[in-house]
């Protein structure tokens, strides 16, 4: 009864009777993927209801009604097919945009059935043709929004400055790298933890692997393990994802083999916990509460998760580094935690502590890249105040 | 050898992946969502590896009955006994009356809920802490937070003279000093996921690609 009632609603009598819609142009989207198209028609008066039918080829007959619209729509963008391997995209579609003129209760009909019925009950445009072509490069010229392109020369330009500057490293040119207290307290947190004759307690986030927090929180985990193999001391990781696990206990094992200690590493101590949030952090707390490290590294991406390990800790005396770049878990980080890497300095910990000529280049090309953002935010917003929005379209990204 | 081979694959599964956002043609994203798909297959296997491990270094210290050893049963039956349950009903096992359900309803939930509580309690600690007026930034947060806190409670608009500016000096506070420090740190952490992605894929970190 409801159904019926809803196709009544958008398919009720027309007292007067519509014409078609006078102009039917079929568009391909700005950096279309190949399966996008949109049809746009035009018509002075409204009818009750639209149907947009759509055969598939250049000469094609099918006809298959693709969507029921109200009256004052003047657009559809069709998705030719979501299946990409049973259903590949043509080459050509053709389109008929179908203004209402009477009821038709298609709901319970044939997909043939329905077509005959929805072209009886309205007065169908003109046939019009459009082939989906893909682009191969996303720009946003088409849109006038060119965040993509911005987007990818500033990947590039990081590559390139990448390269020039580990080369300046290299030839001796000295790097300015400013003190990170939170990185400096990792050593002095080992020695702590191997004077106390206690484990460090690692916590790589709760997110995939494929997060970049976790995979930074990797590349740091194998300088950790090879200064923890260096002072003899245990070093337990406590992992939310299998997959994490697997690779932290690989890392591990490398900075123990680094560091010329391979029997010291222990396989037990890179542990699985609980791929559940709250059954993660309950036992991360058993272990703090029980093994009692000296030290707890946490450093990756969390969520609510991140007091409740930290205020752990904090009851346990541990000396307590944390690094994020979740914004909204910072302040409890920064409540609870001696030292805290804020944002970015997460992903700058592995050329701090190692000092590699290639590493550090990556923190200077990152910063100027910062450089060029700062001064485009300040550019525009005076540009944008003034009312020219060139900055604006420069960082734009269209949702296409 | 053994570390030549990731570092290629890294490469050139990165690259080919970078090139999904900036390459539209559907053709391409057949291919990448192939991979992705494989990458959900490795982290479905993950699960047996990490189910494995659970036991790896559980069940010696329950055999040993090393220190705490209760824990680690009660955490092993769970384990099993979930599994066994879970495997019992079939496609049924999420329907009221299942026992699966009602391990979830009845154990699950309100063992979740119980940890998610506990997070009052923490901040109410973490705050006291934090909100001691030991120095001028503290003391900024300090005047903020209580700001923040008396005009998100009902009472806030009620006080006399300040009651009807509180919440708009509330929204200033959370709208304008505190969205550009968020800002500045998500245009931060941006440029160094960029560059942390780019030593990964150009194989300069190599310390994830484990032991030789």
């Amino acid at each position: 009864m409801k159904q019926l009632l809803s196709w009544m609603a958008l398919l009720a009598l027309l007292v007067a009777l519509p014409a078609s819609a006078a102009t039917v142009t079929v568009e391909v989207p700005p950096d279309n993927d190949g399966l996008n198209l949109n049809v746009v028609w035009d018509e002075a008066t409204d009818p009750l209801g639209w149907a947009v039918l759509r055969a598939d080829g250049a000469s094609g007959e099918d006809w298959t009604v693709l969507k029921m619209l109200p009256g004052n729509a003047r657009k559809l963008s069709d998705k030719v097919t979501t299946n990409v391997w049973e259903h590949p995209p043509q080459d050509t579609y053709r389109y008929q945009v179908v203004a209402m003129r009477s009821l038709v209760l298609v709901d319970e009909m044939e997909e043939a059935d329905r077509t005959a019925a929805v072209l009886a009950a309205g007065t169908a445009s003109a046939i019009a043709t459009g082939s989906p072509s893909a682009a191969w490069i996303r720009t946003g010229i088409g849109a006038k929004q060119y965040g993509p392109l911005v987007m990818l020369l500033i990947i590039l330009a990081v590559g390139v400055m990448m390269w020039k500057f580990a080369n300046d490293v290299r030839a001796g040119k000295p790097v300015f790298i400013r003190r990170i207290p939170g990185i400096d307290a990792i050593e002095e947190g080992i020695g702590r933890a191997t004077e106390m004759g206690q484990p460090i307690l690692y916590v790589p986030g709760i997110d995939e692997l494929q997060d970049i927090q976790t995979i930074a929180s990797m590349l740091i985990l194998g300088q950790v393990a090879e200064k923890v193999a260096e002072y003899q001391a245990d070093i337990i990781v406590s992992c939310c994802i299998p997959m994490v696990r697997e690779v932290a206990d690989e890392v591990v094992k490398a900075g123990f083999y680094q560091a010329g200690f391979p029997d010291a590493y222990n396989p037990r101590n890179t542990r699985f916990i609980s791929s559940e949030q709250f059954a993660f952090c309950a036992g991360t707390n058993g272990i703090i509460y029980r093994e009692k490290p000296a030290t707890n590294i946490y450093l990756g991406r969390f969520f609510a998760e991140s007091l409740i390990l930290a205020e752990t800790g904090f009851v346990n005396k541990s000396i307590q580094i944390a690094g994020t770049a979740e914004a909204t878990q910072l302040p409890f980080f920064i409540a609870a935690c001696d030292y805290t890497l804020i944002g970015e300095e997460l992903f700058a910990v592995g050329a701090y502590m190692s000092r590699d000529p290639r590493l550090v280049s990556s923190l200077k090309a990152s910063d100027w890249v910062k450089l060029f953002v700062v001064i485009s935010l300040l550019l525009g917003t005076v540009l944008t105040t003034l009312g020219f929005p060139i900055v604006n379209n420069l960082f734009a990204i269209s949702g296409g | 050898m053994r570390s030549t081979i990731p570092l290629v694959l890294t490469f050139l599964v990165g690259i080919f992946m970078v090139g999904e956002y900036f390459i539209p043609h559907w053709r391409y994203h057949q291919w990448t969502a192939v991979l992705l798909e494989w990458g959900l297959i490795l982290a479905a296997a993950a699960f047996l590896l990490g189910l494995f491990n659970l036991v790896q270094v559980n069940l010696p210290k329950v055999m040993n009955k090393e220190e705490d050893w209760g824990y680690k049963l009660v955490m092993l039956v769970s384990l099993v006994g979930t599994l066994v349950v879970g495997f019992m009903g079939n496609t049924d096992r999420l329907s009221d009356g299942q026992a699966y359900k009602w391990l979830f309803d009845f154990v699950f939930v309100p063992l979740n809920a119980t940890m998610f509580a506990l997070l009052a309690f923490y901040i109410a600690s973490a705050a006291f802490r934090a909100f001691r007026a030991r120095n001028l930034e503290a003391t900024v947060l300090l005047v903020a937070a209580i700001i923040v806190m008396i005009a998100r409670v009902p009472m806030g608009e009620d006080l006399p003279l300040i009651g009807e500016k509180l919440p708009q000096f509330m929204n200033w506070i959370m709208d304008v000093p505190n969205i550009a420090a968020r800002r500045a740190i998500f245009i931060g952490a941006a440029l160094g996921a960029v560059a942390t992605g780019l030593r990964v894929i150009l194989g300069i970190e190599r310390s994830h690609l484990g032991a030789d």
